[in-house]
């Protein structure tokens, strides 16, 4: 992974004096709020319901051991003892002091992390497929483009003031993990005819209020013109974004507003200007940065198949999160796996200090010390040989982090919502545990087979349910909680938007509805193959529209 | 004219506060000023647009409440969570907010 | 009170007003022109050394073609989390080649400035009272390590080809 040099670090630190010196002008008064409120969203710095939020970058979801010990040690020293996992590949403290953070984000410094540009009106954290670099399907790995990315744009003087927020997501295989589709630029690294290396680039995705399908607007752009073009559909956003309505002020609405094509046109006429300046990437830096993320030594170690079914035959726990949580690796005596942090009944993207160092302990010992963080809100270790997983199975189920349930019905994601967030609507996180707990018996989970279900509190959609199979919206009806379902959203390749299928369900009616919507499909479904999304997409809402609405059910309405 | 309280945020660590009856920013709703009539929050917004002006808290603002059986409940569940902390306990695992109660050497 | 500053100080005597329909520039004073007032002047006259006031949703390029009339460039930032500006003053400079004075009025606060002088802005209208007293004592809260080219010119960092550091002050 990407380490830093001189100039990184004297850079951080600068950054953490000039935030220093912004807090103390603000605490004596010197700075009024409304001037310090966009340096400290710059900085990751919220004002939440109950205290300050401090959000702090993981570039690219990608850490080692070092910088998870830190996040813990940050979790005890300044906070309640616990982070909560974001599906930007972020991670969130709850509790900070203003008056502590300058010396948080100084200790963060010392492990090359910061907490840069996580909110704002800016370019924030650019995502990546959380199996970047180890899955077998990849074509090639897109965190080195997402370094450059994140270097790029930190602290761009032109682009420090957009009309809104800025997200990136670049993603290396056809399969798409990092819901490139419902960003405001989607990034597909891939090889033409000639093997030349670029990018499909995509233009005004995005959930909220409006959720948009993003728009390819090239076919093939050429590594080296990634800034240059970069630079290029961020000056045409920030000269033509909307800048008089706050919810009409992404990409999404300026592409919506201006024609795809029209949109392409101006950049392109733009990236033509900028096409050969001092944008253009050297071939020489670009490989600099790539020998960073170059594969790990990957030692033989095929002892592991043999050791794999001994274990699996004595144990059926294990044998069941094998299948459920580790995935298959490049390399064939190594496995991908996914730590979840959906314990059943528990808090989705949740973890202690004691469990992160837990992570950063087997991350060492059995992981070539690399972690991800998933925009789904787990964790993942992408490189475990098979001869290792079972240790690394008794280690997390020794911390609470061995819940075999990766992409099934309780590995649900859900935003803070109305128990943490200033701008929620309604609880996410009771409704996500009553689901966790209805659905938690393993077998039931079985049966039921993959199935995304993604839970907001409110209309900004941080819980990603615009692309849940299930999704679930929290508004607020006459001063109390009412939840919106949607059905057949998806973020990967063949990204669509879920479909709103009636009127909202009290609190103590959701879980009822899901009972109603799953039971619905396994009664429909061609066979236990046809996967939730897959049937949906066969048989429409009508179906599950009737079932929950109709005269003939008993439970919901 | 329903009930009112004025209620904030400390700037310095961000915690959600109530104007007492002391003229202190008091972290219990229960023990929050209550207005009754207009005069009273008339008082209460300029209290919190001073205290604001001051640099000790943000985020002001005048919010419902109602006393039933002597305890205060504000209107809005966003007010009610935010006088009794999350509705939920702590990441699983979690020792309890006593146990951080101290502050950390 | 408003103040003129660059990186030499304060400007004492400077001559420029933003024309409205309130404020004229008197016998010693320059007027600074709307875009649409200034591209007629230009049209009408053969007059040199005149000033224009770029608004957030005027088209700076319009300038092209006309920049050996201008003195100077105001670029307004009427909040300072309006950005446009930004684009503005790099177009002016790394697009139009413009090397007159490009000023920013308006909501000039003084942690943006670092940003506004990256971008090719060498002159700033102050009314802020903590942006006055940190230019009046130099103290600029920039950071001299850059991740990107803009339209100021910079010393190459002799590192990756998008770093750059600032130049000290010569």
């Amino acid at each position: 992974m990407y380490r830093y040099d001189e100039f990184d670090h004297a850079f951080v630190a600068g950054r953490v004096e000039q935030f220093r010196d912004q807090v103390e002008r603000r605490l004596s008064g010197e700075l009024a709020e409304d001037a310090f409120k966009p340096l400290r969203l710059m900085n990751g710095v919220y004002l939440q319901l109950h205290a300050y939020m401090l959000r702090i970058a993981i570039p690219y979801g990608t850490l080692s051991a070092r910088q998870m010990r830190m996040l813990a040690h940050i979790g005890r020293k300044y906070d309640r003892g616990y982070g909560h996992f974001t599906t930007r590949q972020n991670i969130q403290f709850n509790w900070p002091k203003l008056s502590e953070i300058p010396d948080a984000l100084a200790d963060l410094a010392s492990v090359e992390m910061h907490a840069l540009q996580t909110s704002g009106n800016c370019i924030r954290n650019v995502t990546a497929d959380h199996f970047a670099g180890a899955a077998a399907d990849e074509v090639a790995d897109p965190r080195p483009y997402a370094e450059i990315l994140r270097q790029w744009s930190s602290v761009h003087p032109e682009f420090s003031f957009l009309p809104r927020k800025f997200k990136i997501a670049v993603t290396g295989a056809e399969r798409d993990r990092a819901a490139i589709q419902v960003h405001d630029i989607g990034l597909h690294l891939k090889k033409n005819d000639a093997g030349a290396i670029g990018f499909a680039v995509y233009v005004g995705g995005g959930q909220g209020r409006t959720p948009m399908v993003a728009k390819k607007i090239r076919d093939f752009l050429p590594e080296q013109d990634l800034l240059s073009y970069t630079t290029a559909i961020m000056r045409v956003y920030n000269l033509h974004g909307r800048r008089d309505n706050k919810y009409k002020a992404r990409i999404k609405i300026l592409v919506h507003e201006t024609g795809a094509e029209e949109l392409s046109r101006q950049v392109e006429a733009e990236f033509a200007e900028l096409k050969n300046t001092e944008l253009k990437l050297p071939e020489a830096d670009i490989a600099a940065i790539s020998a960073y993320f170059a594969p790990p030594e990957l030692a033989a170690r095929a002892e592991g198949w043999a050791n794999l079914a001994e274990w699996k035959k004595a144990d059926p726990a294990f044998a069941a999160w094998v299948r459920q949580n580790v995935q298959p690796h490049k390399h064939p005596d190594y496995g991908m796996v996914t730590i979840s942090l959906k314990p059943i009944g528990g808090i989705p993207g949740d973890a202690t200090s004691e469990q992160m160092e837990a992570v950063a302990d087997i991350a060492e010992d059995y992981a070539l010390d690399e972690i991800r963080v998933s925009h789904e809100q787990n964790l993942i270790l992408p490189h475990v040989a098979l001869a290792d997983l079972e240790a690394v199975y008794r280690g997390l189920v020794a911390a609470g982090l061995a819940t075999a349930n990766a992409g099934l019905i309780t590995d649900i994601i859900a935003c803070p919502g109305l128990d943490y967030c200033a701008l929620a609507n309604a609880r996410s996180i009771p409704v996500a545990q009553e689901i966790s707990t209805r659905f938690g018996a393993p077998e039931r989970q079985a049966e039921i087979g993959e199935l995304k279900i993604k839970i907001s509190g409110c209309i900004n959609a941080c819980g990603h349910h615009h692309v849940g199979h299930i999704g679930l919206l929290g508004v607020e009806k006459k001063g109390a909680e009412l939840y919106q379902i949607t059905l057949g959203g998806s973020g990967d390749e063949n990204t669509s938007i879920g479909e709103i299928i009636g009127r909202g369900f009290e609190p103590e009616k959701v879980t009822d509805a899901i009972e109603v919507v799953v039971d619905t499909y396994l009664g429909l479904r061609l066979d236990p193959s046809e996967t939730f999304l897959a049937a949906y997409r066969r048989v429409g809402p009508q179906p599950f529209k009737d079932a929950l609405y109709g005269d003939k059910t008993a439970a919901a309405a | 004219m329903a009930d009112k309280v004025l209620t904030a945020n400390r700037l310095s660590d961000g915690i959600s506060v109530w104007l007492d009856a002391a003229g202190n920013w008091n972290e219990q709703l229960q023990d929050a000023f209550v207005a009754r009539h207009k005069e009273a929050v008339d008082a209460l917004e300029a209290t919190g647009k001073q205290a604001f002006a001051d640099n000790k808290v943000v985020d002001v603002n005048v919010v419902d409440v109602e006393e039933v059986d002597g305890v205060l409940r504000p209107l809005r569940m966003r007010e009610r969570i935010r006088a009794e902390g999350p509705s939920i306990a702590y990441a699983a695992g979690y020792a309890g907010l006593t146990a951080t109660a101290q502050p950390v050497a | 009170m408003t103040k003129i500053w660059n990186e030499a100080g304060f400007v004492a005597d400077d001559p420029w007003v933003i024309e409205t329909e309130d404020t004229s520039a008197g016998s010693n004073e320059k007027a600074i022109l709307g875009l649409d007032a200034f591209l007629a002047r230009v049209a009408e006259t053969d007059e040199t050394g005149l000033g224009v006031l770029i608004e957030p949703a005027d088209d700076v390029r319009r300038l092209d073609g006309h920049l050996d009339r201008l003195a100077l460039v105001a670029l307004a930032f009427p909040a300072f989390s309006d950005g446009r500006a930004f684009s503005h003053a790099s177009l002016l400079r790394s697009r139009l080649g413009f090397t007159g004075e490009v000023r920013a009025v308006g909501d000039v606060l003084i942690d943006q400035v670092p940003l506004m002088l990256r971008c090719g802005i060498d002159s700033f209208a102050v009314t802020n009272p903590t942006a006055l007293k940190r230019l009046a004592e130099n103290r600029l809260p920039g950071i001299a390590n850059h991740y990107q080219p803009t339209a100021r010119p910079a010393t190459e960092a002799g590192s990756y080809s998008w770093r750059r550091r600032q130049t000290p002050a010569a």
